[in-house]
């Protein structure tokens, strides 16, 4: 029962952290338009046939290859660098997975006349500057100054999968940022250690809380390397979670941990239900730039 | 026994002083403030490397333009000399000098490519537009990892500013604020890169 509480307890804590990072963002000229898909055609300059054919092509392309190709038009960059701009797109988005960073974005500013390629880390080895410089130059301009949108997206996508091809293999299952903490291995593996120190501390479960706040954010520094707000907040945890392990071992006394491992199943993974998300593949500003 | 235990709880609270009071994080933070100064001097390597190749594709087709050209590669001898150090960081002479040498380097190669405007057949060199690409990549890299050096060091430099980490660093550590690198002065003015 008190699982159920202190995962509720987890997950608002959890919450309120995102609305935190949220609004600490700093809003600027041109916002990064929310993650539709992998194409994302804000500026309308594609049929809706190319865009179910690139949806369907870059899908596939991720599941055999795990990398992440987006594309993203918008109709003005309202006075925006495009560098700056294709930046805050891929770090607000992070395409690609984390620790491989395999992905790359084909951004398109159709007022402005102008495109880009960002590339992940991941791929930079392959999809070099100057790759992307001739793709944009010798496949992509070449159809956009005939008006052609469509063949020099689909062209220009194209060409950049046959670069990227074979640098990276499928992976089992899409991975979640890394460095984001798995928040119910934490919580179980508070809940067993609780479980024997209430019963230790039945007598006096005021210094089953004392202890309990100690211990959990040590443990959370030592063998997670938390910062220090999820260290605060352990230590709250910690200090909740021994009282109410030392007043349950004194009442019930018994199988709270295998109970704690029964809860697993319930978790929040992420969103692998048919909607695309970025998975946290970081840049460095590679790529090319070019106009038509 | 009981005084096993008191001994213990004494220790782990003393641990936990020292790590909600910022002796880790400040760590973490400088180092992150390294990692990404590295970041900015790979960039600025990498820049330099891209220059002799540029410098030579461009004679090929423009002679007349050896001054603009020395200049350039004058530019980028002097930068290449300047490494910092992790503790120059924190040196605002040496971070100045360094910002200088890039920052001639920068307005020399913007003044090459207003040059190189004069030459259609340059421009149309499939090697040279190679590596104005790669150029181009470049400083956007440049431009990246000092964003990220800039907002490293302003989160450092905040955090030994305030307390309870002022105190640590005070008392135990002893870090020093690190210099910003800004953006090159001649970069505002400069013309811009593009064609």
């Amino acid at each position: 029962m008190n699982n159920v509480l202190l995962n509720k307890k987890g997950s608002r804590l959890f919450l309120t952290l995102v609305l935190f990072f949220l609004c600490s963002q700093s809003v600027s000229a041109l916002d990064v338009p929310p993650l539709k898909g992998r194409v994302n055609d804000y500026a309308g300059i594609l049929a809706p046939a190319t865009v179910r054919q690139l949806e369907e092509v870059l899908q596939r392309f991720e599941a055999t290859e795990s990398t992440q190709i987006v594309l993203l038009t918008v109709p003005s960059l309202d006075g925006a660098s495009l560098e700056d701009f294709s930046l805050r797109v891929v770090e607000a988005w992070q395409p690609g997975q984390a620790k491989l960073d395999n992905s790359a974005l084909l951004l398109i500013a159709k007022n402005d006349r102008k495109l880009r390629i960002e590339v992940g880390y991941g791929l930079e080895g392959r999809l070099t500057d100057l790759v992307s410089g001739r793709i944009i130059r010798d496949i992509i301009t070449p159809r956009f100054k005939e008006g052609n949108f469509d063949q020099g997206v689909i062209d220009g996508i194209s060409a950049m999968m046959a670069t990227v091809k074979g640098e990276f293999a499928a992976t089992t299952g899409k991975q979640g940022p890394d460095n984001s903490v798995d928040p119910e291995s934490l919580l179980i593996s508070l809940l067993v250690f609780f479980s024997i120190l209430g019963r230790m501390l039945t007598r006096t479960p005021w210094l089953a809380a004392g202890i309990g706040a100690i211990i959990a954010p040590l443990f959370g520094a030592l063998a997670l390397g938390l910062g220090s707000l999820w260290l605060l907040a352990l230590a709250v945890l910690g200090f909740v979670g021994g009282l109410i392990a030392a007043s349950i071992a004194g009442t019930a006394g018994s199988s709270l941990s295998r109970r704690g491992y029964r809860g697993r199943t319930g978790g929040f993974g992420r969103g692998s239900s048919g909607g695309f998300s970025g998975g946290g593949g970081r840049f460095g500003g590679g790529g090319a730039s070019g106009g038509w | 026994m009981k005084r096993i235990m008191t001994l213990g709880t004494l220790l782990l609270l003393l641990t936990c002083i020292l790590t909600s009071c910022g002796y880790n994080s400040l760590q973490t933070k400088e180092e992150t403030v390294f990692k990404a100064w590295s970041d900015i001097e790979s960039t600025l390597q990498r820049r330099a490397d891209l220059i002799p190749n540029l410098v030579a594709t461009v004679k090929g087709y423009a002679q007349h333009e050896q001054e603009t050209l020395q200049q350039v590669i004058e530019a980028r001898s002097r930068a290449t000399s300047i490494q910092l150090s992790p503790a120059d960081l924190s040196n605002p002479a040496a971070m100045e000098q360094l910002q200088a040498a890039q920052g001639e380097l920068s307005s020399a190669l913007s003044r090459l490519m207003v040059v190189v405007e004069r030459y259609p057949e340059l421009k149309a060199n499939q090697g040279f537009l190679d590596l104005q690409n790669q150029l181009e990549g470049t400083e956007n890299r440049i431009n990246v990892a000092r964003q990220r050096y800039n907002e490293a060091v302003e989160i450092f430099n905040g955090s030994i500013r305030r307390l309870p980490e002022s105190l640590t660093n005070k008392f135990l550590l002893h870090l020093e604020k690190k210099e910003y690198f800004k953006a090159e002065e001649g970069a505002k003015t400069a013309p811009k890169v593009t064609f």
